[in-house]
């Protein structure tokens, strides 16, 4: 490798760097939307297709209380994720609860069903235009060597991080961690064992809807906050499942991060207008050549 | 009174009944055997009890106290722990985790539990080196074990036992019994079993279910002794042709 052809010229490794944390950024929003996807679908079998949904909501809610009402923006974060756990429990009341004892086909349509009703409902309150939502800081961003890195992407990947890191800590060192796992994989015997089954499903709703607040929440002073903004997440976020492995909770965080540095690459050096379709290319690849996803079916899921 | 007494339990599933009017009694401190060929009804029994199968007719009382209908969570905070059919070990989830799992019914600090899910290899030596091993990485025997010390960790006054026997090979079953036989000194066991002979071997008392009825009760030796008892177990009254 000593041949100098084979080394990067300096502007272009600048840019693979300044690419690669762009990819990050964005594919940690997919890892945190996925991840809610991934633990409901453990907890109840179900793929809830309202999850990008908590995602624009959430950002509305932002709106609400950081811009409409100005409220700082600390508080209004806060209030947008209270907001969230508080929609996550009336969704699994209203959505899941009814149907849980209905085969998985009545429950899918039924998240479909509320997300048309999510995104109809806001659009009703704010109309189509995009609402705008400043970022966290002050500072547009720092310059570190040639990379510049945008604050609020560097918030982005922080938070990813920190949500990644308890996730990790409350699912393996936690006995409620435990009791949410144990339900995910047999019902009947996380009953039989006295752990209340309605319970852990309310605690994987809450924590599925704030996860995908917070992703909304960060991602929106990136994009604009418009009623499309949960359907475009939410599709990437499922791609990144099925290219991490299904059900798989470090296939789906892996599985996000991967799309959202191949889409960023993608734009960059083959075609912008086709971004988003080089995250299907990659899913379609996957569905072809590996369908069960970079760590899928490890475990199985009966003994 | 006795510890356990269902009476004229009738369980459906849709069209079809499963039990048309249990009745048996557990006394405490005892081992109760429920024999019966496939399908007879015995884990149903067991499920209307746990509270996963609920009763269309009669009556079940733990300790006097009526708790047929009542949720499965309930029902094993009240003591009765059930180990059902299949073992049931969560897959993914390490061998100590699932015993820990057990206590769920009772409100403990987690290092206690920690030790006490230590202390419960004391009676399960076999699985003690497969600890950190995940679930579905075991075998049936060893999933046995770990099914059953979870059921113990609930500290139940009465266990049922569903098939402990099934699937294993002979020298496992009997390590089983031998933990059944340790397991009755201080708790009362309900025992389903397809084995007579090893679900006599423990027991007080017998009883034997065909087609969703008890045909037959009594000691061990009165069972053992009784031809009819084999016939039960070939499916029915029908001859047996040599």
């Amino acid at each position: 490798m000593n041949n100098p052809q084979f080394l990067l010229p300096n502007a272009v490794m600048d840019l693979v760097l300044q690419l690669l944390f762009t990819g990050i950024g964005i594919g940690a929003v997919y890892a945190l939307v996925a991840l809610g996807f991934v633990l409901i679908f453990r907890a109840t079998n179900v793929v809830n297709f309202a999850q990008g949904e908590f995602s624009m909501v959430a950002a509305y809610l932002m709106v609400v209380f950081a811009v409409d009402l100005g409220w700082p923006y600390w508080l209004s974060f806060l209030l947008s994720l209270a907001g969230m756990a508080l929609l996550g429990a009336i969704f699994n009341l209203g959505v899941y609860y009814p149907l849980r004892h209905r085969s998985f086909l009545p429950v899918i349509i039924a998240t479909i069903g509320a997300s048309i009703l999510l995104a109809n409902s806001v659009l009703a309150i704010y109309g189509p235009q995009p609402q705008v939502l400043e970022g966290w800081f002050e500072t547009p961003g720092i310059q570190l060597g040639p990379v510049y890195l945008d604050s609020q992407y560097l918030l982005i990947i922080a938070v990813t991080i920190v949500m990644v890191a308890f996730n990790y800590w409350f699912f393996e060192h936690t006995m409620l961690g435990k009791k949410l796992q144990a339900t995910s994989q047999d019902k009947e015997m996380a009953s039989l064992l006295g752990i209340s089954v309605s319970t852990m499903i309310m605690i994987t709703f809450i924590y599925s809807a704030v996860l995908g607040g917070l992703a909304g929440i960060l991602v929106a002073p990136v994009l604009f906050v418009s009623i499309q903004m949960g359907s475009t997440i939410a599709l990437k976020a499922f791609a990144a499942t099925i290219i991490g492995g299904f059900g798989d909770v470090a296939g789906a965080i892996i599985g996000g991060l991967a799309l959202g540095i191949i889409e960023t690459f993608g734009a960059a050096y083959i075609s912008v207008p086709y971004k988003d379709g080089f995250a299907f290319l990659v899913l379609v690849l996957f569905l072809v050549f590996r369908p069960q996803g970079i760590f899928g079916e490890r475990v199985a899921e009966k003994a | 009174m006795p510890l356990l007494e269902i009476r004229d339990l009738i369980v459906r599933y849709g069209e079809i009944e499963a039990l048309r009017g249990v009745s048996v009694s557990v006394d405490e401190g005892q081992v109760v055997t429920l024999l019966g060929a496939n399908g007879a009804g015995k884990s149903t029994t067991l499920r209307a009890i746990s509270g996963l199968s609920k009763p269309a007719a009669g009556d079940i009382l733990f300790d006097g106290q009526s708790i047929a209908g009542l949720r499965p969570e309930a029902i094993v905070r009240l003591g009765i722990s059930h180990v059902p059919e299949g073992r049931r070990v969560f897959p993914g989830l390490s061998v100590k985790e699932n015993i820990m799992l057990g206590a769920s019914n009772r409100r403990i600090a987690k290092s206690a539990l920690s030790r006490e899910a230590d202390a419960m290899f004391d009676l399960f030596p076999d699985i003690r080196p497969f600890s950190n091993a995940l679930g579905w990485t075991l075998s049936g025997g060893q999933l046995q074990m770990v099914a059953v010390a979870r059921g113990l960790m609930a500290k139940p006054r009465l266990l049922l036992l569903d098939e402990p026997s099934l699937g294993l090979a002979p020298v496992i079953v009997q390590a089983v019994f031998r933990i059944i036989s340790e397991i009755r000194r201080h708790t009362t066991v309900l025992l389903v079993e397809q084995n007579a002979r090893m679900g006599l071997s423990v027991a007080d008392h017998g009883y034997v279910l065909e087609t969703g009825r008890i045909v037959l009760g009594g000691k061990p030796d009165e069972l053992w002794g009784n031809e009819a008892i084999r016939a039960a177990y070939l499916g029915g009254h029908a001859k047996v042709s040599a």
